[in-house]
């Protein structure tokens, strides 16, 4: 079996790669932050329009229904960008979980306007304390028990919160089930939200290893720049060490997440065993990842010295990016546990 | 119409400090380098598909072929261009260290004489060898119209008359060129009215852009069914001679990175002279 992305999937992340080192480069990340952005989600336009916010739809819906293989390279870029907005809920979670259970329902109209790029997409599942990316989301897509709502911004009680990234929205949610905004409930519906959520926990993971690049690019960058006592600070075995570790960690962790992304693309092939296959190396994926970067967030600022941790300079946007993106769909703690439970 | 627009791949300029030079000096070492199409034929295919082109309904009204001339992995670079939007591509199997423009115009020829082609659209140069000569000489061997450093164009009746405005040191020159012709392209052909063709609405205006234009996810996905015919020079029946060879290749000098202040014009022009040596 020969492991490895295709050239079609390479060509659309070297395409990814070019739209965001060109429309969302961290001056666009800086003005996000600062609120003087005139897009309220950078560089949306150019994804949806190019089919990247859709990709995972159906073909009729005006996607291609692409797989979670082909959406983690695409996730791997907007985490090297630090692309602030909904893309894992909108592209690779929200969007084929709301075109399934919506079809024949008034929420269907709404898929199309996902893959347009007119509006965008927020996830709410119940273990999570606060709504990522809510206060930017069109719709908020809302799980109580078994079953799924499609909440309008507007009506769904949110009260923003400050994030440590402030070019990343979050909000605590006061919503009350109305019939209205029900989508679908019961036992196929408990399925596919359980599939939206090892989504959203991949996509967290991919962008995860996205940062974690970006982050040790800077360092390097920065090691090889800075002087001290005559010569590099990246001269310094020391500062070389830190940085080969760093390095470690993401490449310990990138096929990890490749390996899960795998997995949940073909969690169908053999039943129940290569789905619960799925759900653990999701799990793994999300840990591998996640500490990977913020193992990466350290190491950058250790290398950077304070200077690292200032608004001035770019490192802050992708540390602090891991350190707000982290907690969501399952810390690493939380999916120890879930591997626990399964192997136990 | 149609045009066919020759691409090359060159290390990517964005990383230009990985660039080295073999231990002999004979040649730039092409080891651990990331291929990108050369940006002035990126621009050039931007111009060929919006003549050939409805911008605003975004529907094709003719055809543009790639062409490359290089090893058998610079098909990428002819993929990357077919999910922009060209119809099909050419890959004349060479190795790069053998060429100079002169054979790759020798080539080109032998491909217009084969495709016929209403026009050919060329960056003006390429970022590596910088040399600038191949679009003339092609224009030369076929004894066809040239238009070089066009910063836009402007048809009506489907490329056999065209209106160029050429970018130059003293100005912008306005010819009338007939078809067939050659065309090489400089980066002002991007802005939003740089070219017309008759069929795309004449008030519609392209995106601002720094590049040439996206790859669609369609388009990526479409450009798997799109043909690359593999052929060589002999199999075109074109025997290239090579008539320029590099004898030396080095890098500029490292700079110092020192600034050095001065209190008037006359100890400026001082150091020139004695610190710069360049007085």
């Amino acid at each position: 079996m020969h492991f490895a992305f295709s050239e079609d999937q390479t060509l659309l992340r070297d395409t990814v790669r070019d739209v965001l080192a060109k429309e969302c480069a961290p001056e666009v990340v800086r003005r996000v932050w600062t609120g003087s952005n005139e897009e309220r989600v950078p560089v949306w336009g150019t994804l949806a329009e190019n089919g990247f916010v859709g990709m995972a739809a159906s073909e009729a819906a005006g996607g291609m229904s692409m797989s979670e293989v082909d959406l983690a390279l695409v996730l791997e870029e907007a985490g090297y960008a630090a692309l602030p907005g909904p893309i894992v809920e909108s592209a690779l979670a929200g969007l084929p979980l709301l075109e399934q259970l919506s079809a024949g329902t008034p929420h269907a109209a709404w898929v199309e306007r996902v893959v347009s790029g007119e509006a965008t997409l927020g996830l709410y599942f119940e273990r999570q304390s606060l709504a990522l990316h809510a206060p930017l989301a069109d719709l908020l897509l809302v799980v109580r028990g078994d079953a799924l709502y499609a909440v309008p911004r507007a009506e769904a009680g949110l009260v923003a919160q400050t994030a440590v990234d402030r070019a990343t929205s979050v909000a605590t949610l006061d919503y009350k089930p109305s019939p209205a905004h029900l989508v679908a409930r019961g036992a196929a519906a408990q399925v596919a939200i359980q599939l939206a959520y090892e989504r959203a926990a991949l996509g967290n993971a991919c962008v995860m290893v996205g940062l974690a690049r970006r982050m040790l690019d800077l360092a390097v960058a920065y090691a090889k720049d800075r002087e001290q006592f005559g010569k590099p600070i990246g001269a310094q075995q020391a500062v070389q060490h830190h940085l080969a570790n760093a390095a470690g960690r993401i490449a310990f962790a990138q096929p990890v997440v490749y390996r899960a992304a795998w997995a949940l693309a073909n969690r169908d092939r053999a039943g129940g065993e290569s789905r619960r296959e799925a759900e653990l190396a999701v799990s793994m994926a999300k840990i591998y990842a996640e500490e990977a970067a913020r193992f990466v967030a350290k190491v950058a600022l250790q290398v950077h010295g304070a200077i690292g941790y200032t608004i001035e300079c770019d490192l802050h946007f992708f540390m602090k990016r891991v350190w707000t993106l982290a907690p969501f769909y399952g810390t690493a703690a939380v999916h120890r546990a879930r591997i626990g439970a399964h192997i136990l | 119409m149609k045009i066919l627009v020759p691409i090359k791949r060159v290390a990517d300029p964005d990383n230009a400090n990985k660039v080295k030079v073999s231990g002999d000096g004979t040649q730039v070492t092409s080891e651990g380098l990331e291929w990108k199409m050369n940006p002035f034929d990126e621009w050039s295919l931007e111009a060929a598909l919006r003549l050939t082109e409805d911008g605003a309904k975004k529907t094709r009204t003719g055809e543009v072929v790639l062409v490359t001339i290089g090893p058998k992995d610079a098909a990428q670079t002819v993929r990357t261009g077919l999910s922009m939007g060209a119809e099909r591509g050419i890959l004349v199997e060479a190795n790069d260290q053998e060429l100079d423009s002169n054979m790759v115009a020798q080539i080109l020829k032998a491909i217009v004489d084969k495709e016929k082609p209403d026009l050919v659209v060329m960056g003006k140069q390429t970022v590596d060898g910088d040399s600038n000569v191949a679009g003339t000489v092609l224009a030369e061997l076929l004894g066809w119209p040239l238009a070089n450093y066009a910063m836009s164009l402007a048809t009506d009746d489907d490329g056999k008359t065209l209106t160029v405005k050429r970018e130059l040191d003293t100005g912008v020159s306005t010819i009338k060129v007939t078809g067939p012709a050659v065309i090489t392209t400089s980066d002002r052909i991007l802005k939003p009215e740089s070219v017309k063709n008759g069929v795309t609405p004449a008030d519609f205006k392209y995106p601002e852009a720094e590049g040439g234009r996206y790859a669609s996810l369609k388009g990526i996905m479409a450009a798997k069914k799109k043909p690359i015919d593999e052929v060589t020079a002999a199999s075109l029946g074109a025997t290239p001679q090579k008539t320029l060879s590099y004898l030396k290749f080095e890098l500029p000098a490292a700079r110092s990175g020192q600034t050095t202040f001065v209190e008037s014009v006359e100890e400026l022009v001082q150091k020139l002279k004695s610190d710069a040596k360049v007085l």
